[in-house]
C-alpha cells in the first residue's frame, strides 16, 4: 500500500495535506517559526546538559572523597590508630588513607629555602598524579616532591632531601591537581618519617561516587558522633555537588523558559496563519458542510493541519537543534558527540513534543471556528 | 408524496437594526422526476427560499419535511446528516476544491465515509456527463462549462433524491448553460430525482417541467 492509499484512509489528513500545499510560501513560514521555537528551547536546554556536565567534570574526583578529621569534642588531639581502624571498618571497601601533616624548610646547597608543607602517609598513587618518576602504591621510603617545588630548587629524581635529620630519596614528582586539590609546594614522605606526632591529623576516604561518599559520611557521623558531640569532624563533598545539581537545575530552567517563551510566539504565528486560512477558505468550508461533511470532520481536517504544521516544523527544528548542539558540545566540552547521549537527546525530544502540542493548541480555535460557522454564513464567503 | 415540502414557512432575520421579513407565508413542494424552476428578481427571497429546501437553515415559523418527515426542528448535526445522504448541490460559482482532482472533488461528500469506496461511482458520473477523459485533471485545468459538470457529478455521489441548483448557468455563456441543463434534465430521468433551481435567468423556463415566481417573499402562481 502506497503513501497516498494509506493517507486516503485518513481524509482529515489527506485533505489538511493538500491544503497546505496550496500556499507553501506561507506553510513554510510558519513552519520556519516552529523550526526557531524548537532550536531555541532544545539548544538552550543542551547548553545547560553541556555546562553541567563540564561542571561536574571540573569538581572531579573532590566530591568521591569524605575528608575527617579530629573535632572538638575528641578526647584526644587527633585521630587515634583505634578510630582509623573503625573507620575502615566503617568504609567498607573504600580506599581508607590516614596521614600526618607538619611543615618545613627545604635547602638548597647554596643556601635557598622554600617552605614546604609535609604530608606522612601510605597509600600515595590514591592520593597523587605522579608526572616523572614512579608512584608507590605503598610509600615505606623515599619522598615524593611537588613539581613546582622541586623546579625551585633544582631538584632531580634521585636527589636527597633532609626532613627532621634524615635523609630521603626523591623518588617522583607529584603534580599540582589546582584549586582545592594537593600537590603544591609538598613533600610526601613515609608515615614513619613523622612519628614523633602520636596521633593522625586526618583521614582521607576515597569511594566510587560521590553517592557512596555521603553514605560513608552518614555512616560516619552514626558511628562516631553522639548527639550534638562532635568527636570526629567528618566533611564530604557531595553536599557542595548537591548544591551545585541544584544550581544548574535552577540555570536549566531557566533558559528553558527563555527558549519556550520563542515557541509560545511561534505557536501564537500559526494561531494567526490557521485563523487568516480558515477566515479565507470560509466560502469553501460552507460547501464541504453543505454537501454534509460533519462539524467534526471539519475539525479533525484544521487541527490536522495545525498538527501537521507542528511535526515538520518540529522535526526540522529537531534537525537543526544537533547542528547547535555539536557546536555547542564543541565549545563547552570538546566532545560534539555528547550531543547523541539522552541528557541532551531529551531536550530534542522536549522541543519536538513541545512544537506539536503548542502546534495543535493554536489550531484548536481556529479549528472550532470554521467547524461551528452556520453553513449558510460560511457559503457567503 | 413530495420529497421536500415547505408549508405556510416564515424567514425573517435581522439585518443590523432592520428586521428583514424574507419569505411569508411561502408554500411549495417537489416531486421525483421533475424540475421546478424558482424565478425570481434579486431579493425576492428565492436564495433564503432555496436553503431552507437545502436544510443549509431553517424557518422562522413553519415547517419543513423531507419526504414526509418533518426535519424542522432537526439539530444541525441531524440536518448535515440529511443533506449528506439526501440533498445535492450544485453552486453559481461551481465551487470546486483547487487542490483535488475531478474525481476526487466529485467523492468529496463520501469522502469521510471509509467504509464504502465511491471511487467507481465518481468515474462513472464524470463519464456520463462527458468528462471520461479529464479524471486527473485539477479545476483551474478545465473550463467554466466543465467545472459545473464536475460539480454536478459532485451533487450525484451520494444518490441524492433532490439536487438543489443557484444559478447553474449563472457563470456561463448561452451554449454552454445550454448543454449543462441538457444535462441536468437527462441525469432527473436517469436517476429519477427532483431537481430545484433557482435563477433569474429565462433560459431555464423552456427546460422546467414548473415554474414558480417569487416575488417580495411571496410566490404568485
Amino acid at each position: 500500500m502506497s503513501i497516498t492509499e494509506l493517507l486516503w484512509r485518513f481524509p482529515s489528513v489527506q485533505m489538511a495535506w493538500r491544503n497546505l500545499g496550496r500556499n507553501r510560501v506561507r506553510t513554510a513560514l510558519a513552519m520556519l517559526g516552529i523550526v526557531i521555537g524548537v532550536v531555541a528551547i532544545a539548544s538552550l536546554g543542551i547548553a545547560g546538559v553541556a555546562i553541567q556536565q563540564q561542571a561536574t567534570a571540573n569538581l572531579g574526583s573532590l566530591t568521591d572523597e569524605v575528608m575527617i578529621s579530629a573535632g572538638p569534642d575528641s578526647p584526644e588531639d587527633g585521630i587515634t590508630e583505634e578510630q582509623v581502624t573503625d573507620i575502615r571498618s566503617v568504609a567498607g571497601d573504600a580506599t581508607v588513607v590516614p596521614e600526618k601533616t607538619n611543615h618545613t624548610t627545604l635547602e638548597t646547597r647554596d643556601g635557598r629555602e622554600v617552605f614546604v608543607g609535609v604530608t606522612g602517609l601510605t597509600q600515595a598513587s590514591a592520593m597523587y598524579t605522579v608526572s616523572e618518576g614512579e608512584n608507590p602504591d605503598r610509600l615505606q621510603s623515599g619522598a615524593l616532591l611537588s613539581n613546582s617545588t622541586a623546579q625551585q630548587l633544582d631538584l632531580e629524581l634521585g636527589d636527597p632531601v633532609e626532613y627532621d635529620g634524615q635523609l630521603y630519596r626523591i623518588r617522583g614528582f607529584v603534580e599540582s591537581q589546582g584549586g582545592f586539590g594537593r600537590g603544591g609546594r609538598e613533600l610526601v614522605l613515609p608515615v614513619s618519617a613523622l612519628s614523633e606526632q602520636e596521633y593522625y591529623g586526618s583521614v582521607t576516604i576515597i569511594t566510587e561516587d560521590g553517592d557512596q561518599a555521603q553514605e560513608v559520611a552518614n555512616a560516619l557521623e552514626a558511628r562516631f558522633n553522639e548527639g550534638d558531640d562532635e568527636v570526629l569532624s567528618v566533611t564530604s563533598f557531595a553536599a557542595a555537588r548537591e548544591n551545585v545539581g541544584s544550581f544548574m537545575n535552577t540555570l536549566n530552567l531557566a533558559l528553558l523558559g527563555i527558549g519556550s517563551i520563542s515557541l509560545v510566539v511561534a505557536s501564537v504565528a500559526i494561531l494567526n496563519v490557521m485563523l487568516m486560512s480558515t477566515i479565507e477558505r470560509r466560502g469553501e468550508i460552507g460547501v464541504l458542510r453543505a454537501v454534509g461533511i460533519r462539524r467534526g470532520e471539519i475539525l479533525r481536517m484544521i487541527l490536522a493541519e495545525a498538527t501537521f504544521l507542528g511535526i515538520i516544523g518540529g522535526f526540522g527544528g529537531a534537525l537543526a537543534s544537533v547542528g547547535v548542539g555539536l557546536v555547542i558540545f564543541q565549545l563547552v566540552t570538546n566532545d560534539p558527540m555528547l550531543i547523541f547521549s539522552w541528557p541532551s537527546l531529551r531536550y530534542l525530544l522536549l522541543g519536538f513534543g513541545f512544537a506539536v502540542v503548542a502546534s495543535m493548541l493554536s489550531g484548536l480555535y481556529p479549528a472550532w471556528k470554521a467547524a461551528n460557522d452556520p453553513p449558510v454564513e460560511a457559503l457567503r464567503g | 408524496m413530495s420529497v421536500v415540502e415547505l408549508s405556510d414557512v416564515v424567514k425573517r432575520y435581522r439585518n443590523g437594526q432592520e428586521l428583514i421579513e424574507a419569505l411569508k407565508r411561502v408554500d411549495f413542494h417537489a416531486e421525483r422526476g421533475e424540475m421546478v424552476t424558482v424565478i425570481g428578481p434579486s431579493g425576492s427571497g428565492k436564495s433564503t427560499m432555496l436553503n431552507l429546501v437545502g436544510l443549509l437553515d431553517t424557518p422562522t415559523e413553519g415547517t419543513v419535511r423531507l419526504d414526509g418527515q418533518d426535519v424542522t426542528d432537526f439539530s444541525e448535526d441531524e440536518l448535515t446528516e440529511e443533506r449528506r445522504s439526501g440533498i445535492g448541490f450544485v453552486f453559481q460559482a461551481f465551487h470546486l476544491l483547487p487542490m483535488l482532482t475531478a474525481t476526487e472533488n466529485v467523492e468529496l461528500p463520501s469522502m469521510w465515509d471509509t467504509s464504502r469506496d465511491r471511487r467507481d461511482r465518481a468515474i462513472d458520473l464524470l463519464q456520463r456527463v462527458g468528462l471520461g477523459d479529464r479524471l486527473d485533471h485539477t479545476p483551474n485545468q478545465l473550463s467554466g462549462g466543465q467545472q459545473q459538470r464536475v460539480a454536478i457529478a459532485r451533487a450525484l455521489i451520494n444518490e441524492p433524491d433532490i439536487l438543489l441548483a443557484d444559478e447553474p448557468t449563472g457563470n456561463l455563456d448561452q451554449d454552454t448553460g445550454r448543454t449543462i441543463l441538457d444535462e441536468l434534465t437527462r441525469l432527473k430521468e436517469d436517476e429519477n430525482i427532483a431537481i430545484v433551481s433557482v435563477t433569474h435567468d429565462e433560459q431555464l423556463v423552456d427546460y422546467s417541467d414548473r415554474i414558480v415566481r417569487l416575488v417580495d417573499g411571496v410566490i404568485e402562481q
